[in-house]
Order: structure tokens, then C-alpha cells, then sequence
């Protein structure tokens, strides 16, 4: 096209057609050009293909419009049985429960106060040491405290209870004479056989343990008693146990390098709190191998635990945390 | 030698480091009636050669079409926790907000592993992934009762509080996207949040006897509307108002309309003489008149009708039904257009051309029940006229009859056409 420079009003209707002519063939041969620019490069440069998918693909995300089914075509409602990990305590929590099990376990909410308060009203002092341990595990909590320190000690006082959630109710039993009935209370180690393994010798212990589980779950504080003999029930007194006792308990049992284990071992505590999660489901199977671990690891990590419950327990007088329970610490060495 | 167009490297590195420049220097140049510069020339996306590879040998592909699901999910309830999965939905059907996390834009520069704005990205991630099985939100749950303390609690709760909480701990964890500039100021934050989510809301107070105004203006996430059937009444609106059929609703006799609300709203309210302003002009306390409008409206615009009525006499829920239409027109709210019937131009004409303050709607949340126990649902919007229910863990199709047709509780609206600053 000639690029006159003339006015348009001095021209006659088929050269202004003409003119207007030009200029759309121009514009479409210019778009035309750009696409075929386009496809051109995207060919040579090799990604003209990404558009492309398989069928399988499109008629899977194909949404679905039938009564009865959601858009995926599934049935509603069979989604009861699916599960989560707290992220605080580590825990495998059903989904449908999660929300009330967090606020426990965040220590919120109206009832959860009532059992901190429960829980400091019975204990006289606080083992300080203990508790920042526990606190290590919860690296959520450390930042973005913007309500200020009263917030962090409630924060405190829930951290001791990520797994136990009667322990309120077995510190009624504290002073109590034993009774017959299931004593769940953790910090005294009775167990249904009645065998308070505290006042055993190590000798006796090691009997004990040759023909019985021994582990502690962590969860009930039990001993496991797991064993082909039948229990002994033996009526032990569950109280009248003080520091003293401890310590002599504490040198009987410290036969075998437990010493790398102690009450106011953050390791173990750690190692107790994330683990005893995913360790629960294996203690079936990790019980025989106690059994039959006999002398060196198998009793004497039982042992040192031991020891450690004792002390744990005198611990625990004065803080009703208990830091660890000692069974997932045997499971750490087995694994 | 071959006689075919080819592509080479360099030279097209030079084009377009020579074409960026000259965009830059396109948007500099202040003779230019409209400012035309966006910072950065938008270039579409090549991939490279490795991943060209990557992709040819994966060649199965998800691609998004209009009958497709990826984008939904469900979320499973855990505990009476609807009223976040609610809310939920209607986020990750922001388009912006989407578009922002999809493609990457948080960096995160918080320490601990407690991000939120992290886990919502974490969420996009989730519903774009493909699968079926509904999405079980632990993490956040957990992440926003820590940080949202007074919201934690396993009671059952309002969504519109998990809302604006929600809303606030993001912007606090978002304040490291500011390409450094940590902006405390919600007036000139630049988080994603706020560019999306906070509007300016111009209180005006007109002293009655001198005609003094005092104007300030408040950033807001959410416009909450008295309802009539609530204690305060709700009739009549404003004297002069604006036509009725505006926004094209079915104004049927008796039921109230999201613009009915908007009106009231934006109404002038008699202050009283029990509440007298000191007014500047006139040295002096004074009645006065008090009316709020819209100074700069956000990008969504989130509508909360007051349904909860928690006054000192009563507790209860109003269901009295709200009509609400799918395209809504903010013009005769805003503060320009108060600005302008001021000066005496009463006949609003409804301008075509404009198109700034058209919204669409995208997401309903609903609640049915009564106020003590209830279970929230939306209605999320995908794919230009597609409307799906989210109940919790179940996602199912739905018409925009059942949308229109719904209470209504939270009304989510986006912006028709997006301006670059």
C-alpha cells in the first residue's frame, strides 16, 4: 500500500473501500502470521506437546452429578475411620476427635484448667529441670507467644499431660492404702499383679522380668504382664515410699550402664514423648524380644527404666509430671 | 542453508533484555495520559530444555478443564470444626489469593515451623493435588488455635470470627513478602491480605449547626449488616434513596435485599443529643449527623449479615431470608458518589462504561440450626458458572437457584476487572 499522503475527504467511496480494503487484509494477515509465528517456534523449540493429555487422565477428574455421590463419585459418609498425628503430642488422634483431644492438649478450654489446677493443687514443689525438658519437644510453642508469660505456664502444666488423661483422677488415690481394684495411678508403679516392682531387688527383678514383660506403657503407667506364669499377687504397700528409698533402689538397680539414663533425662523424656506414638502399635511385638532379651540390653534397659521409674516417681512427688515413661526408651535401643 | 526460521538463544536473550528496557522506560515517561507501566513486561512462560525433558517423559498430565475437579476437595470435620472448613473453602476459591500460592509467591521467613500463610499454601497444594479423599486440616487447626488463642476451644463457633482471625494471623505472617519493607501499618501494608481483603471505610460526621465535616477513614476485611428483625430497627432507610432495581434483584414486596442493607448501611444516622460531638468548628459540643460510605473498596468484598443477635435481653439467630443478586454494583455506596449527590447531581445514571466497582458473587457460607448448635456449609463458585456445595467432607454440584436461594450468612463478591496501580 502507498503511503500518500493525501487527505481522505477528497477522495470518492471505492478508494476509501479500497484503503479500508488494505488495511484489514493487513491486520489479518498480521494475526495469522503471529499464530503461525507462534505454533511454529512452540514446535521447533519442542513444547508444542505439553497441551496434550491421555484420555485415562481427562475421565478420571471428570466431576460426577449423581444423587447419592459427590462430585468424585464417591459414596458420602465412609470417611469415619481416617486419622491424624497431633502435632503437640505426637499422637495418632481419630480426625472426627481431633478438635477435643487438641484442646486438651493445648490446655484450653473450660475443663482442661480445672485439671492443670488439679495437678498443681497436689503437688507441693515443681521440678523446674524437668519441665523446661519437656518443653523442648514442643518447638510450636516457643515463638509467637503474644500473650504473655501467665499463658506460657498453663502452656506448662498441659505439656506434662499429652498422654495420660486420667492421671487427675489417680492422684485422689495419692495417700490411699492399696486397693484391690486397678490402681492407674503413675506415679507409684502398681500394677494389677500387685507387685510394686520398686521394692524388688534386682535379683527378683531380673526373675521378674525373665518371666514377665515388664514394659511400662506409657499410657497407662502399667507394667505389662504379659507372660506365660501366672501373676503373683502380692499385696505391696503402695505408699510409706520416700526419698531414701529411692536412692537405695536407685544403687540396687544401676547394675548395667543405665547410667546413661536418669530422671532428668531430656533424651529420654524426648525420645518417650515423640516416639511413644508410633511406637505403641509395635509393643506386641516388641514384648517377646523383652522377654527373651534376657540378660544384657533386654533386662537392663528394663532395669535402668526401672531405676528411672523410681526415681521418676520420686521425682514426681514433688511435680506430678511424670518426664518419661520408660518402656519407649527400650524400644530406642532395640531399634 | 535450510531456508526455515530458527530461534536463536542469544539473540532472543538480547530482544528481550532490550524490550524490558524499553517498557520500563515506556512507563516512565509522564506525557503519557495513561500510565501504562506495570514494573515488569509480563512474558508467558517457556519451559526450559531440562524440563522439557521432565515432561516428555512424564506424559501423564492433569489439565484443568471446565468439567474437571481438580481445584475441589473435601474437609473432614474434626469436631465441630465446619465453621473452619467453611471458610476455608471460600479461601482457597479466592482466584487471587489461589493464583498468589500457586504460584509460589510466599517466602517464608519465619523461624519456627509455625507459619500459617506456609500451611495455607500447604492447602493449595492439597486441593490442586488430584486426590479424592477429603482433606483432614489438623495442621491447621492446630496453627491457628496458637495462635489465635481466644479463639481455641472445642465449642462450637462462629465462622465470621474464624474469619477475620484467621485473616489477621496471615497478614501478621505474611509481613516478610513485602519484598523487605516490614509494614506494621495496616493502612499501607502490602501483603497479600490486605491487597486483596482490606477496604477503606470513610466515617463522616456533620456538625449540625455549622455543617462542619469531620471525616476519617478506617481499613476494613468485612462490611457487617444489620438485619431487620433485630433489635435495632431497620426501617425506614434513608430518605432520597437510590433506585431499587439497580442491581437488577427481584425486589418483591416485603423481602429485604443485600442492597436494602448496603443502604441502611451507608444511611446518615442522627446522632442524638445524648451523644453530641465537639465540634471544631463551632468550639463547641454539637448534634451532629454520622454517615459511613465506602472510600476504597477491596478486592473481595466479604459481607457479613448479623444473624447472631447476642443482645443483653436475648440470644438468637435471624432467619429472616436476604435476597442477595450475583453481580453486584458498589457505585451508589462509595464515597464519591455521596460526594456527588451532595453537590446536587440526585440522578445517579447507571454508567455502562464504569465498570470499577462491578463484583461478582463467589462464595456463600450458611448456617443452619439454631444458635446454640448449627453446621455451616458454602457454596464456592469455579469455572466461570459452575457452583458447588461444600459440606464439610461432601462435594456435590449445585445450581445457582440453590446459591440465590440460600440464607446467606457470609457473601463473598470479587471484583469484576482488576486495575494495576
Amino acid at each position: 500500500m502507498k503511503m500518500e499522503n493525501m487527505s481522505l475527504s477528497g477522495l470518492d467511496n471505492t478508494k476509501l473501500e479500497a484503503l479500508a480494503q488494505d488495511i484489514y487484509s493487513d491486520l489479518v494477515e498480521d494475526a495469522c502470521l503471529g499464530l503461525c509465528f507462534e505454533v511454529h517456534r512452540a514446535v521447533k523449540q519442542g513444547y508444542f506437546f505439553l497441551d496434550d493429555t491421555d484420555q485415562e487422565s481427562m475421565k478420571d477428574f471428570e466431576i460426577v452429578d449423581q444423587p447419592g455421590v459427590d462430585i468424585f463419585g464417591q459414596v458420602y459418609n465412609q470417611w469415619k475411620n481416617k486419622e491424624c498425628v497431633c502435632p503437640n503430642c505426637n499422637r495418632s488422634i481419630a480426625a472426627s476427635r481431633f478438635a477435643p483431644h487438641l484442646e486438651k492438649c493445648l490446655g484450653m478450654g473450660r475443663n482442661s484448667s480445672r485439671i492443670a489446677n488439679r495437678r498443681i493443687a497436689s503437688s507441693n514443689n515443681t521440678n523446674n529441670k524437668s519441665e523446661s525438658d519437656q518443653e523442648d519437644n514442643d518447638d510450636v510453642n516457643d515463638n509467637d507467644w503474644s500473650y504473655g508469660s501467665e499463658k506460657k505456664a498453663k502452656k506448662r502444666k498441659s505439656d506434662k499431660n499429652p498422654n495420660s488423661p486420667r492421671r487427675s483422677k489417680s492422684l485422689k488415690h495419692k495417700n490411699g492404702e492399696l486397693s484391690s481394684s486397678v490402681n492407674t495411678d503413675p506415679y507409684k508403679y502398681n500394677y494389677n499383679t500387685g507387685i510394686n516392682y520398686e521394692t524388688l531387688g534386682p535379683d527378683e527383678l531380673r526373675s521378674l522380668l525373665t518371666t514377665q514383660c515388664g514394659v511400662i506403657s506409657e499410657h497407662t503407667k502399667k507394667m505389662c504382664t504379659r507372660t506365660s506364669l501366672p501373676d503373683s499377687n502380692t499385696a505391696v504397700e503402695s505408699d510409706g515410699y520416700d526419698a531414701s528409698d529411692g536412692q537405695v533402689l536407685m544403687s540396687r538397680l544401676q547394675w548395667d550402664g543405665s547410667s546413661d539414663i536418669s530422671p532428668s533425662d531430656s533424651a529420654s523424656s524426648k525420645a518417650s514423648t515423640n516416639n511413644s506414638d508410633s511406637k505403641k502399635p509395635k509393643k506386641k511385638k516388641k514384648t517377646s524380644l523383652n522377654s527373651t532379651g534376657g540378660g544384657g540390653g533386654g533386662s537392663g534397659s528394663v532395669g535402668g527404666s526401672s531405676s528411672q521409674g523410681c526415681l521418676a516417681g520420686q521425682a514426681n512427688r514433688k511435680k506430678p509430671k511424670l518426664p518419661v515413661p520408660p518402656a519407649p526408651s527400650i524400644y530406642d535401643n532395640l531399634n | 542453508v535450510c531456508q526455515d526460521y530458527i530461534y536463536d538463544k542469544d539473540m532472543e536473550q538480547i530482544a528481550k533484555e532490550e524490550q524490558r528496557k524499553a517498557w520500563k522506560l515506556q512507563g516512565r515517561s509522564s506525557h503519557l495520559p495513561l500510565r501504562r507501566c506495570v514494573g515488569e513486561k509480563y512474558s508467558t512462560w517457556e519451559p526450559t530444555k531440562r524440563e522439557l525433558e521432565l515432561l516428555r517423559h512424564n506424559p501423564k498430565r492433569r489439565r484443568i478443564t471446565t468439567n474437571c475437579t481438580i481445584g475441589l476437595r473435601g474437609l473432614i470435620n474434626l469436631g465441630n470444626t465446619c465453621f473452619m472448613n467453611c471458610i476455608v473453602q471460600a479461601l482457597t476459591h479466592t482466584p487471587l489469593l489461589r493464583d498468589f500460592f500457586l504460584s509460589d509467591r510466599h517466602k517464608c521467613e519465619m523461624q519456627s515451623n509455625s507459619c500459617l500463610v506456609c500451611e495455607m499454601s500447604q492447602l493449595f497444594q492439597e486441593f490442586y493435588s488430584g486426590h479424592r479423599s477429603p482433606h483432614i486440616p489438623f495442621r491447621l487447626l492446630h496453627l491457628v488455635w496458637t495462635h489465635a488463642r481466644h479463639l481455641a476451644g472445642y465449642e462450637q463457633q462462629d465462622a465470621h470470627e474464624f474469619l477475620i482471625a484467621a485473616l489477621d494471623v496471615l497478614h501478621r505472617h505474611c509481613k516478610g513478602d513485602d519484598n523487605g519493607k516490614k509494614a506494621n501499618n495496616p493502612n499501607n501494608c502490602s501483603c497479600i491480605i490486605d491487597q486483596i481483603f482490606t477496604g477503606g471505610l470513610q466515617s463522616d460526621v456533620t456538625c449540625q449547626v455549622c455543617h462542619g465535616v469531620s471525616t476519617t477513614i478506617d481499613p476494613f476485611w468485612d462490611i457487617s449488616l444489620d438485619l431487620p428483625g433485630s433489635s435495632t430497627p431497620f426501617w425506614p432507610l434513608s430518605p432520597g434513596g437510590d433506585g431499587s432495581t439497580l442491581n437488577g434483584e427481584s425486589h418483591l414486596s416485603g423481602a429485604t435485599t443485600l442492597t436494602d442493607c448496603l443502604r441502611r448501611f451507608t444511611r446518615p444516622e442522627h446522632l442524638g443529643s445524648s451523644a453530641k460531638i465537639k465540634c471544631s468548628g463551632c468550639h463547641s459540643y454539637q448534634e451532629s449527623t454520622k454517615q459511613l460510605t465506602m472510600k476504597k473498596l477491596p478486592i473481595v468484598a466479604c459481607f457479613h449479615l448479623k444473624r447472631f443477635e447476642h443482645s443483653a435481653k436475648l440470644r438468637r439467630k435471624i432467619t429472616t431470608y436476604v435476597s442477595f443478586p450475583l453481580e453486584l454494583d458498589m457505585t451508589p455506596f462509595m464515597a464519591s458518589s455521596k460526594e456527588s449527590r451532595m453537590n446536587g447531581q440526585y440522578q445517579q445514571s447507571v454508567d455502562v462504561f464504569n465498570n470499577d466497582n462491578k463484583y461478582s458473587l463467589f462464595a456463600v457460607v450458611n448456617h443452619q440450626g439454631t444458635l446454640e448448635s448449627g453446621h455451616y456449609t458454602t457454596f464456592i463458585r469455579q469455572h466461570k458458572d459452575q457452583w458447588f456445595k461444600c459440606d464439610d467432607a461432601i462435594i456435590t454440584k449445585a445450581s445457582i437457584k440453590d446459591v440465590l436461594d440460600s440464607e446467606g450468612y457470609l457473601l463473598f463478591y470479587h471484583k469484576q476487572f482488576l486495575e494495576y496501580e
